[in-house]
């Protein structure tokens, strides 16, 4: 493919590019030469030739929801840019920073991309993640696609920024806009056997999916099904097959179940909750809601010493602790 | 227990990547003699060298090598791109003994399947790519069928690859694919293809999706 140097806007006034800055399955990520700071996607020639048309609607729907173009948090968005000929090509958006948050939920990479982590700073950066994307949920919007490559995570902070925005679901004006993208491995069991564009995406998948980006955050990338003896983590999502609780079966050697024993009561029982009767009842899984209240909460609680913050913690907590202090918190254990 | 032995069952516990294995085949004849022997060691070199740049790919793929020349030999067990410094280089003699080698490659790789079920890590289709210059001369057709059959039923990426005077009729019976035909020494823009092939699978998050190859002809055509 020839590199793309100009792009225009809607009255057709032309902006250079600069050189690429990365590149997904549909398309390709340029900054604009003058203004760094924005970013231009521009589809591959395939996918505007198979769905050019809706996906300029959705762009343009997208836009319509101007309370997250100021959303700084959100890489929404902004304006559809065209060629020289007024054919729509993609959009334009803010760039963000930060870096991919498969780089922090890793047992091995966090040291080096995210030097210092400690359980207190995961959760900063999940408390945000929740509260965005409750805030886009506010306006009609579901993430669909759940990865750890579309959030990026400023180091040293609890920054997080939402890109890829367009695979987003979207209902606007009375019209629904799938999320047409996803992998079966972050997706529950009432949306699998369906094409992805054909779904609706719900409060209660969002729910499930999110659980899942949050234990992988929790546990440095492990996926709540990886299981010994068990089969690939799709299937094992199917059987709501959950190493972790009662018996704590079939956890994988290393530093995983000390991790697991040395969150509060309540985080464990909702990742139990979510990942065995959920996986098959959306209505028992943990909402955003709650996952904010449970979240903010371990925050504080970090912040009064109740808990462990080391990324992996030597030792699994005594079975009878209770924090060093008395009154009533979310660590009484019996998982 | 080996040191070996030692490391790879420890990667297997810190490192929670789903793992893609890819054991590399090496035609190390004495026909490979001179250029191509080089050019196939810095084409190896290369393939490391880019995977260990993209940092998903370095913690996802595991690489390992045997050759087949004077006798069949496992160059590397399977290990994590992240934790392999470099990589012998290897020196053309002998003859091709490609069906005990593919063999030992098969048994490898399901090994390693067992072990990955047994530390609960996740794993991506596992890939065989064999290299050659000539055809097999001892008893290949089993170690074939069953490459060809098990890349038929997805459960292996096989790929074959032809050095210039080799027998492509002979080595595409060891894949659903056809083998392809290498354009002079490009060994090192092939290992570049199945670099960024790697990297793609080890981006696509979900283990049991289904390989989507880039496409071949930007090396093979070169
Ligand atoms: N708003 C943004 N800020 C910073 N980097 C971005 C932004 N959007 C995309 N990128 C970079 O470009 C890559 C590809 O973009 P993405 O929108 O994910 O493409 P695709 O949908 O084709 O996968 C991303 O992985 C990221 O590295
Ligand atoms: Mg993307």
């Amino acid at each position: 493919m020839t590199q793309l140097t100009t792009v225009f806007d809607f009255q057709g006034q032309p902006q250079q590019l600069a050189k690429k800055l990365g590149e997904g399955g549909e398309g390709v990520i340029y900054p604009l030469a003058q203004r760094p700071e924005v970013l231009v996607k521009i589809y591959h020639e395939r996918e505007l030739a198979k769905r050019g048309k809706i996906l300029q609607e959705k762009v343009e729907a997208m836009r319509g929801v101007t309370q997250l173009a100021s959303e700084k948090s959100v890489s929404w968005p902004l304006i559809s840019v065209f060629d020289a000929q007024q054919r729509w090509l993609g959009y334009a958006m803010y760039k963000a920073e930060g870096k991919d948050m498969f780089l922090l939920a890793h047992s091995m990479l966090y040291k080096k991309h995210f030097p210092g982590l400690d359980r207190r700073a995961i959760t900063g950066y999940l408390i945000n993640l929740v509260q965005q994307l409750k805030t886009l949920q506010d306006h009609g919007v579901m993430i669909g696609d759940y990865t750890l490559h579309n959030l990026l995570c400023q180091p040293n902070s609890d920054k997080v920024t939402l890109i890829d925005c367009d695979s987003y679901q979207l209902q606007f004006n009375g019209r629904h806009y799938a999320s047409p993208v996803g992998t079966p491995d972050m997706t529950p069991i009432e949306h699998h056997g369906k094409a992805f564009s054909d779904l609706v995406r719900t409060k209660e998948s969002e729910a499930f999916s999110l659980a899942i980006i949050l234990f992988k955050c929790l546990m440095l990338g492990r996926h709540p099904y990886d299981i010994v003896g068990g089969e690939d983590p799709v299937t094992n999502l199917k059987r709501g097959d959950f190493a972790y609780g009662v018996g704590n079966k079939g956890i994988p050697a290393g530093p995983w179940y000390n991790i697991w024993s040395h969150m509060p009561h309540r985080l464990k029982s909702s990742f139990i909750a979510t990942f065995t009767e959920g996986a098959n009842d959306p209505a028992k899984r943990t909402s955003l809601e709650e996952w904010l209240e449970i979240l903010t909460l371990y925050g504080k609680e970090i912040d009064k010493d109740w808990h462990e913050v080391a990324i992996t913690p030597s030792e699994p907590k005594p079975k009878k602790y209770h924090g060093n202090n008395r009154s009533i918190s979310q660590s009484a254990s019996h998982c | 227990m080996t040191h070996y032995e030692l490391a790879t069952q420890n990667d297997l516990i810190e490192n929670p990547s789903p793992r893609c294995p890819c054991m590399v085949v090496l035609d190390t004849s004495s026909s490979m003699s001179g250029a191509p022997i080089t050019q196939l060691n810095e084409g190896m070199q290369t393939f490391l060298q880019a995977l260990n740049e993209d940092e998903v790919a370095a913690c996802s793929v595991e690489v390992g090598v045997i050759t087949a020349g004077s006798s069949v030999r496992e160059e590397l067990p399977f290990t994590s791109a992240l934790n392999i410094d470099g990589c012998n280089s290897f020196s053309a003699g002998g003859m091709t003994p490609l069906g005990g080698a593919v063999n030992l490659a098969l048994q490898k790789l399901e090994e390693r399947k067992a072990e990955y079920k047994r530390a609960g890590v996740p794993y991506y289709q596992p890939w065989l790519v064999i290299i050659s210059d000539g055809e097999p001369n001892d008893s290949w057709q089993a170690a074939a069928a069953q490459a060809k059959q098990l890349s038929s039923q997805n459960k292996l990426v096989s790929l074959v690859v032809g050095v210039e005077g080799a027998n492509l009729a002979t080595l595409g019976e060891f894949s659903h694919r056809p083998a392809l035909m290498l354009q002079g020494l490009k060994f090192n823009a092939f290992f570049q293809w199945l670099s960024a092939s790697m990297s793609r699978v080890s981006q696509s998050a979900s283990t049991t999706a289904q390989v989507d190859l880039p496409p071949m002809d930007g090396w093979a055509s070169i």
